[in-house]
C-alpha cells in the first residue's frame, strides 16, 4: 500500500499552494467496508483523506461532475488514470487543469467476498502485501489477498498510473496480457447457445438503475440513448428485451474507450457481469487496431478518428 | 394464538401450501436472497445476516408490468393478469410495515389502486422476526423493530429447533393450524428473544426534531455537502422497500401501456417537457429523497417513510449512509414550531 501521508502531504501541498481548486480522493465510510469519494478544498480537511484496497470508485466519474474551468487535483491508480486519459482526449476536461496523484495500484478488494468468508461484524480491515488481517467481533483472521480481488482487478494490465504528475510508492510488475486475452477466449470458446443463456441469466437480472452507467467515467453523455424518449431507442422496461437491449449498447457505446475498471461490475446491485462484453470489445482493440484506451491523452480511439481521406467513408 | 413449528417440520409445511396456494420465499440467487416462488425443490434462505436485496414490494408493485394492450382501430384491452391467491413466508418486519405504509399510498377512498389492492387482498404474509439484528439496519430508531407485527398474519421466532409462531388473523391460523399450542413458558422465552433483539439495536440518529431541521433548512449547503459524492442512480430508491414511485409508458411496438419504476434520483424523473428541470442536480434529488421519508412521509400519514432496513446503506456504490447523513442533520439549526 502507498504511504497515506505521503498522499496526504501531496494533497495538501497542492491546497495550500492553490495549484488545484479542490481534491478528489476518498474519505473514511460509516464501515471499513465502504470508503467514500470525497471532494478535499481546503488543506485542513485533508487529514480525513484515506486510501485503502476497499475504495471501489473510479474516480475519474467525477471529472466530468465538478466545474469545467475548476483546477481538479485527484488520486488515481492506473484505471482512474487511463479514464482521466480518455476524458480528456475527448476535451471533457483540459489536462493542464488537472494535477494526478499517482498511486500504483495492488487491486480492488471485494468486501462482499469479505463479508461472505468472515461475516458481517467486519471492524477493521489491515492489508499487508499479499495478506488481509481482518478484524471481526469473533476475532482477526488472516486472508490471502489475491483471493478477494474483484475479477477485473486480478486480470489487470496496467497497474501502474502512467501520466500522473507524482508517483507515490513504486512502480508495480506490470499485468500479464494474457490473463485478459483469455477470460475473452474461455468466454467465446463456449458454443453460442451456451453464450447466450449466459447473456440471457446476467441482462436478464437487471433492475435499470444505470448504476453501471453513473459509475463509469465514460458515460458522462447529458442523455443517455435510454432516456430518450423520441424517438425510443431502446424498450423502457425491465422486460428481457429491453434489458439485452440496454446491456448491449451500453457496452457498445464503450468501444475504443473502456478502461477496464470493473466500476460498473462492483456498482451494480445485481451482481451482474458486464465486463465479459467490454472486455471483448477491448480485447478486439488490442488485437485489431493495437489500441488500449486512455494510454495517453492525445491518441482518438479507431472509432472516433475521422479523417478526410479515410477510405472507408461512414455513411448513414 | 401462539405455536410451536419445529424447524425439520417447516419444508413439509411450506409445500402443502402449495395446494391452494403460490408461495413466496428467499431463495439464493448469485451472491444474495430473492423471493421467488417455492418449488418442490427450492431451498428456504433463513440464514442470511441481512435481508433480501429486492425488498417484497415488488410482489405487489412489479419493476414493469403492462396495464392496457392497444388492439387495431384505436381499441384497448386489459392487460393484467389474475392473481393467484398466494402467500409471503420469511418477510422480514421492516418490508411488512413498509406494505402497510405503502397501502397509505395506493389504498385511497378516490384512488385506490385496484392492481395493488388485488394482490393485497390475496395475499397472506408471515414474518419471520430478526432474532439477529442486521448491522445496516435500524428499524428501532425509526419507531418500528425486528419483531414488528403492522401488516403481518403471523410471525415466527426463531428458538434454535423450534419456532415460535404468533398468529394474528384468522389466515394466519389456518396457515398453522394442527401446530400444538406453545406453553406460556416458551412464549415468555421467546418474547425474551425478541425484547434481546430489540435492544441489541443501537440508535443509529436522533428523530426528535428531526423533521422540522430537515424543513427548515431547505437551502442549507448540508444537502451540497451529502450528495456530493452521490451517482444520481437508482440503488437507494429501486432497492428501497417504501419507495414506490413508477412511470408509465406507451411502448408502442408491443402495443402497450407500461409501468415501471422510476426513481427520484434520476435526472428524467423531474424533467419537464419544455426542458426545464425543478430538481436539476443530485443536491435537490437527494434532498427529495431524504425529505420524502423524513418529512413529507410525516406530513402525510404521520409516521417516518423509511422502516431502517439498511438496504440503501449495504448498497449505495459510493457508500452514502443515510445513518450518517442524519446523524449530520442532528446539528442543523431549527426552531420549534409552536403550531398547535
Ligand atoms: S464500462 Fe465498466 S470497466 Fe469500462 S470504463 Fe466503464 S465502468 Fe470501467
Ligand atoms: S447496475 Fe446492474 S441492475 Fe443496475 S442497470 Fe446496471 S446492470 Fe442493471
Ligand atoms: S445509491 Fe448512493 S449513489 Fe446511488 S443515488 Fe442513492 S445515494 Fe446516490
Ligand atoms: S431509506 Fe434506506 S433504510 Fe430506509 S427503508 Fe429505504 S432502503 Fe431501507
Amino acid at each position: 500500500m502507498p504511504d497515506l501521508n505521503a498522499i496526504r502531504t501531496e494533497a495538501k501541498r497542492l491546497l495550500a499552494e492553490g495549484v488545484v481548486d479542490v481534491v478528489v480522493a476518498f474519505k473514511a465510510g460509516e464501515t471499513p467496508l465502504h470508503p467514500q469519494p470525497a471532494f478535499f478544498r481546503s488543506a485542513d480537511e485533508v487529514d480525513q483523506l484515506v486510501y485503502d484496497g476497499l475504495c471501489q470508485n473510479n474516480l475519474a466519474t467525477f471529472l466530468t461532475r465538478v466545474p469545467k474551468q475548476s483546477k481538479v487535483g485527484m488520486v488515481v491508480r492506473g484505471c482512474e488514470n487511463r479514464s482521466v486519459n480518455a476524458l480528456v482526449v475527448e476535451k471533457q476536461k483540459n489536462r493542464a487543469d488537472l494535477f494526478l496523484i499517482g498511486v500504483p495500484c495492488e487491486g480492488i478488494l471485494d468486501w462482499q467476498k469479505i463479508v461472505g468468508e468472515v461475516g458481517e461484524t467486519v471492524k477493521s480491515v489491515k492489508e499487508n502485501g499479499q495478506n488481509l488481517m481482518i478484524e471481526t467481533k469473533a476475532g482477526y483472521q488472516l486472508l490471502e489477498r489475491h483471493d478477494f480481488l474483484h475479477e477485473s482487478c486480478k486480470r489487470c494490465i496496467h497497474p501502474n498510473p502512467m501520466s500522473a504528475d507524482i508517483l507515490i510508492g513504486e512502480a508495480l510488475q506490470e499485468g500479464d496480457p494474457n490473463l485478459a486475452r483469455t477470460a475473452v477466449e474461455t468466454f467465446e470458446d463456449q458454443t453460442i447457445e451456451d453464450r447466450y443463456a449466459w447473456f440471457q441469466k446476467e441482462a436478464e437480472r437487471c433492475i435499470r438503475c444505470y448504476a453501471c452507467r453513473q459509475a463509469c467515467p465514460m458515460c458522462y453523455c447529458e442523455e443517455c440513448f435510454v432516456d430518450h424518449i423520441e424517438p425510443r431507442w431502446s424498450e423502457s422496461g425491465a422486460t428481457p428485451a429491453g434489458m439485452q437491449g440496454w446491456h448491449i449498447v451500453r457496452a457498445f457505446h464503450q468501444t475504443g474507450r473502456c478502461t477496464s475498471c470493473g466500476a460498473c461490475e462492483r456498482a451494480c446491485p445485481m451482481d451482474i457481469k458486464m465486463t465479459y462484453l467490454t472486455e471483448k470489445l477491448n480485447h478486439d482493440m488490442r488485437e485489431k487496431y493495437n489500441f488500449e484506451p486512455g494510454l495517453d491523452a492525445q491518441t482518438q480511439p479507431p472509432f472516433a478518428a475521422v479523417t478526410l481521406d479515410d477510405k472507408n467513408r461512414f455513411s448513414v | 394464538m401462539n405455536l410451536i413449528l419445529e424447524k425439520q417440520a417447516l419444508q413439509d409445511l411450506l409445500q402443502s401450501w402449495r395446494q391452494n396456494y403460490d408461495v413466496y420465499l428467499p431463495q439464493k440467487l448469485e451472491r444474495f436472497s430473492h423471493f421467488m416462488p417455492l418449488t418442490e425443490t427450492s431451498v428456504l434462505v433463513t440464514d442470511e445476516p441481512h435481508n433480501t436485496r429486492i425488498p417484497p414490494k415488488s410482489l405487489f408493485l412489479p419493476m414493469t408490468e403492462a396495464l392496457v394492450k392497444f388492439t387495431r382501430y384505436g381499441g384497448y384491452e386489459d392487460a393484467r393478469h389474475e392473481i393467484q391467491p398466494r402467500i409471503v413466508f420469511g418477510i422480514r418486519p421492516c418490508d411488512a410495515q413498509a406494505v402497510q405504509l405503502l397501502d397509505t399510498s395506493f389504498i385511497q377512498d378516490e384512488y385506490t389502486d385496484p392492481l395493488w389492492l388485488e394482490r393485497r387482498e390475496k395475499t397472506i404474509t408471515i414474518g419471520l422476526g430478526c432474532h439477529e439484528p442486521c448491522l445496516n439496519g435500524f428499524c428501532t430508531t425509526v419507531g418500528y423493530g425486528p419483531f414488528n407485527k403492522a401488516d403481518l398474519d403471523a410471525i415466527l421466532t426463531d428458538m434454535g429447533d423450534v419456532y415460535l409462531v404468533e398468529t394474528f388473523s384468522q389466515a394466519g391460523d389456518a396457515c398453522f393450524q394442527g401446530l400444538p399450542v406453545a406453553a406460556e413458558e416458551t412464549y415468555q422465552e421467546a418474547l425474551a428473544v425478541q425484547h434481546s433483539a430489540h435492544d441489541q439495536m443501537p440508535v443509529a440518529f436522533e428523530t426528535e426534531n428531526l423533521k422540522e431541521k430537515l424543513e427548515q433548512n431547505f437551502k442549507n449547503n448540508y444537502w451540497d455537502e451529502v450528495s456530493q459524492s452521490c451517482l444520481g442512480c437508482g440503488v437507494c430508491t429501486f432497492l428501497c422497500p417504501t419507495c414506490f414511485c413508477f412511470d408509465i409508458v406507451d411502448e408502442t411496438q408491443r402495443r402497450e401501456r407500461v409501468r415501471n419504476w422510476d426513481s427520484c434520483m434520476f435526472r428524467t424523473y423531474s424533467l419537464e417537457a419544455s426542458g426545464h428541470n425543478p430538481r436539476p442536480s443530485r443536491v435537490e434529488r437527494t434532498r427529495q429523497r431524504i425529505s420524502h421519508k423524513f418529512v413529507y412521509w410525516l406530513d402525510q400519514v404521520n409516521q417516518i417513510g423509511c422502516t431502517g432496513c439498511g438496504r440503501c446503506v449495504r448498497y449505495c456504490p459510493v457508500g452514502l449512509d443515510i445513518r450518517s447523513m442524519l446523524r449530520q442533520a442532528h446539528s442543523l439549526p431549527f426552531e420549534v414550531s409552536h403550531a398547535i
